[in-house]
């Protein structure tokens, strides 16, 4: 594995009080590509997710064991602040979850808390974020209005877009589409497509069509273990392990 | 008994129930005006709400209220600067910082403080504050605006934190969580997102907290030492309006102008009562959209 790898997970051990979540998980994520995780519900794909800009540090009684190195460096090393992690690594959860607040008031919530404060930095910021968003011109006219009032597809790709305005350099995305029908879905989808240019995506996905359509990469977890990690192609057409091809012929889950 | 029969005379029992509740509500306030209106044949009602002398005894009597209407927002503004602030902070502090067992512990405390009775307020005032006013500050008497402030802030602060809290509590932890994976601190997700988020009801439960002052009796009547003037300064006397009407009904001969002028006082603490909650429920359905958006 002579590629750039951004992050990599090194046996990862994950526990929520006494409850063992992940189980030694290694694997590694590389540059601009996007990797899906895949596995039955409850096997710890949103755990391993959240635990890669240190979300579950919100959780009471959640300890980890292991490391997770990002650019080489231990994100858990007692020295690192973890909101300087989250501002690297974005995320986009299940259910969009715009604040709130205005369009334009969504999009530069991270970048005046980094200190962005002139408004012609912060309207470009919000052009360019909406942008690659594919959102700008559906709501360019109607940055003042609040972004509750969009459909949930751009409510969707308003959330894509506020964590680009934080210029991240990875996008954690947590079952992005669960939550919207099949056209927003779709719209979405391409988006991942085009992002990747840019950005290294990690994204968690229930939808296996979805997981071959827009990864190069594919994990499969089974309670809190990764059971196969690999490319794409190979883990949908040829898999390895039994429980993997089970598992994506639908044999179970 | 067949079941449809059953459903329609619950229905109905409800209905009835709650119009005896609203009706007689209906009929106190109908009451209330049937016996202040009679004053406006003896006074205007220019005189009445902005008559500076308040002398019902003297002869001739003075029904000026403008003194008791100045005492009520008085102690009202002053219990309010000291309780919003403690009250709003109090409720960020136990829905946002405070560990589970400390929250706990708190909310029965303010639980607790809300459950005073506000007799026992306004004697802890009148015995343990107003002399200790009165010798820190060598006044002529503890009774006054300060002292009364601080016990109708007491009495205020549950209401505002409770409601406050509710409503802090009611902020989708979605919320939270994007705010935090953008790369907010704790302090940025609570001044950003949560409090703007929560912000109609912290305003309602300001403004019923001032309700509350406004309308608390006791306190005032044992507290802010019953003058009926213009206050000047922070340390003198105030007569609020509720005070007045507790002092004075019991010597009222009924019917009299004393008597009227009584209740066309309550009228006007009623008027403001409900322009208070008016603008509490205006507050809160304004931002009522908020919430996640629809999929
Ligand atoms: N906050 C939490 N506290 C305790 N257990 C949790 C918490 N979040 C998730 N879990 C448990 O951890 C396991 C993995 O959860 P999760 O990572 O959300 O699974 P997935 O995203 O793959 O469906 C599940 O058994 C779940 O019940
Ligand atoms: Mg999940």
């Amino acid at each position: 594995m002579e590629k750039d790898m951004i992050v990599r997970a090194e046996n990862v051990d994950f526990y929520y009080g006494s409850f063992q979540a992940l189980t030694d998980v290694t694997m590694a994520f590389e540059k601009n590509r996007v990797t899906a995780l895949i596995g039955p519900s409850g096997c710890g794909k949103s755990t391993l997710l959240r635990l890669l800009n240190r979300m579950n540090d919100l959780i009471d009684g959640a300890r980890v064991e292991g490391e997770i190195l990002f650019e080489g460096r231990n994100i858990y090393a007692p020295e690192v602040d973890p909101v300087e992690i989250r501002r690297r690594i974005g995320m986009v959860f299940q259910k969009p979850n715009p604040f709130p607040k205005s369009i334009f008031n969504n999009i530069t919530f991270a970048p005046r808390l980094s200190g962005v404060h002139r408004k012609s930095d912060l309207e470009a910021l919000v052009e360019e974020s909406l942008r690659q968003a594919v959102l700008w011109d559906e709501v360019k006219d109607i940055l003042d209005r609040s972004a509750m009032t969009l459909s949930g597809g751009q409510q969707q790709r308003l959330c894509i877009a506020r964590a680009l305005a934080m210029k991240p350099d990875i996008i954690l995305m947590d079952e992005p589409t669960s939550a919207l029908d099949p056209i927003s879905t779709a719209r979405i989808e391409e988006l991942i497509d085009k992002l990747k240019q840019r950005y290294t995506i990690i994204i968690v996905t229930h939808n296996m069509q979805q997981a071959a359509r827009v990864s190069e990469y594919t994990g499969f977890f089974y309670i809190g273990k990764l059971i196969e990690f690999g490319p794409t192609e190979k883990i949908f057409t040829n898999p390895s392990v039994k429980q993997t091809e089970d598992y994506i012929t639908g044999r179970f889950g | 008994m067949t079941r449809q029969f059953k459903e329609i005379l619950i229905k109905n029992l409800f209905a009835l129930l709650a119009f005896v509740a609203v009706l007689v509500l209906g009929l106190i306030v109908v009451f209330l005006f049937r016996e202040g209106l009679p004053l406006f044949r003896q006074i205007s009602p220019g005189r009445f709400l902005f008559g500076t002398a308040w002398y019902p005894t003297y002869d001739p009597p003075e029904y000026g209220i403008w003194p008791l209407i100045v005492g009520s927002f008085t102690v009202t503004f002053f219990s309010c600067l000291i309780a919003v602030p403690l009250g709003v902070l109090s409720a960020v502090y136990i829905s946002e910082i405070a560990p589970a067992r400390l929250k706990n512990v708190l909310k029965s405390v303010i639980e607790l403080l809300a459950g005073l009775p506000s007799v026992v307020l306004g004697f802890f005032g009148m015995v343990v504050i107003a002399p200790w006013l009165q010798e820190t500050f060598d006044l002529p008497t503890g009774l006054n605006i300060v002292n009364a402030s601080l016990m109708l802030a007491i009495m205020a602060i549950p209401t505002i934190t409770s409601i406050s809290e509710d409503a802090l509590y009611a902020v989708p932890r979605e919320f939270k969580e994007a705010s935090y994976a953008l790369g907010a601190t704790k302090f940025e997700t609570i001044a950003r997102v949560i409090i703007p988020t929560a912000l109609s009801g912290i305003s309602t439960a300001v403004i019923l907290g001032m309700a509350r002052a406004l309308g608390e009796t006791m306190v005032v009547l044992m507290a802010a030492g019953g003058a009926a003037a213009v206050p000047e300064s922070l340390f003198d006397s105030v007569r609020p309006m509720t005070a007045s009407i507790a002092a004075e009904m019991g010597e009222a001969p009924f019917r009299s102008d004393h008597y009227h002028a009584l209740f066309a006082t309550g009228m006007v603490l009623f008027g403001i009562t409900l322009a208070f909650n008016l603008i509490a429920d205006a507050i809160s359905n304004r931002f009522k959209e908020t919430g996640s958006g629809t999929l």
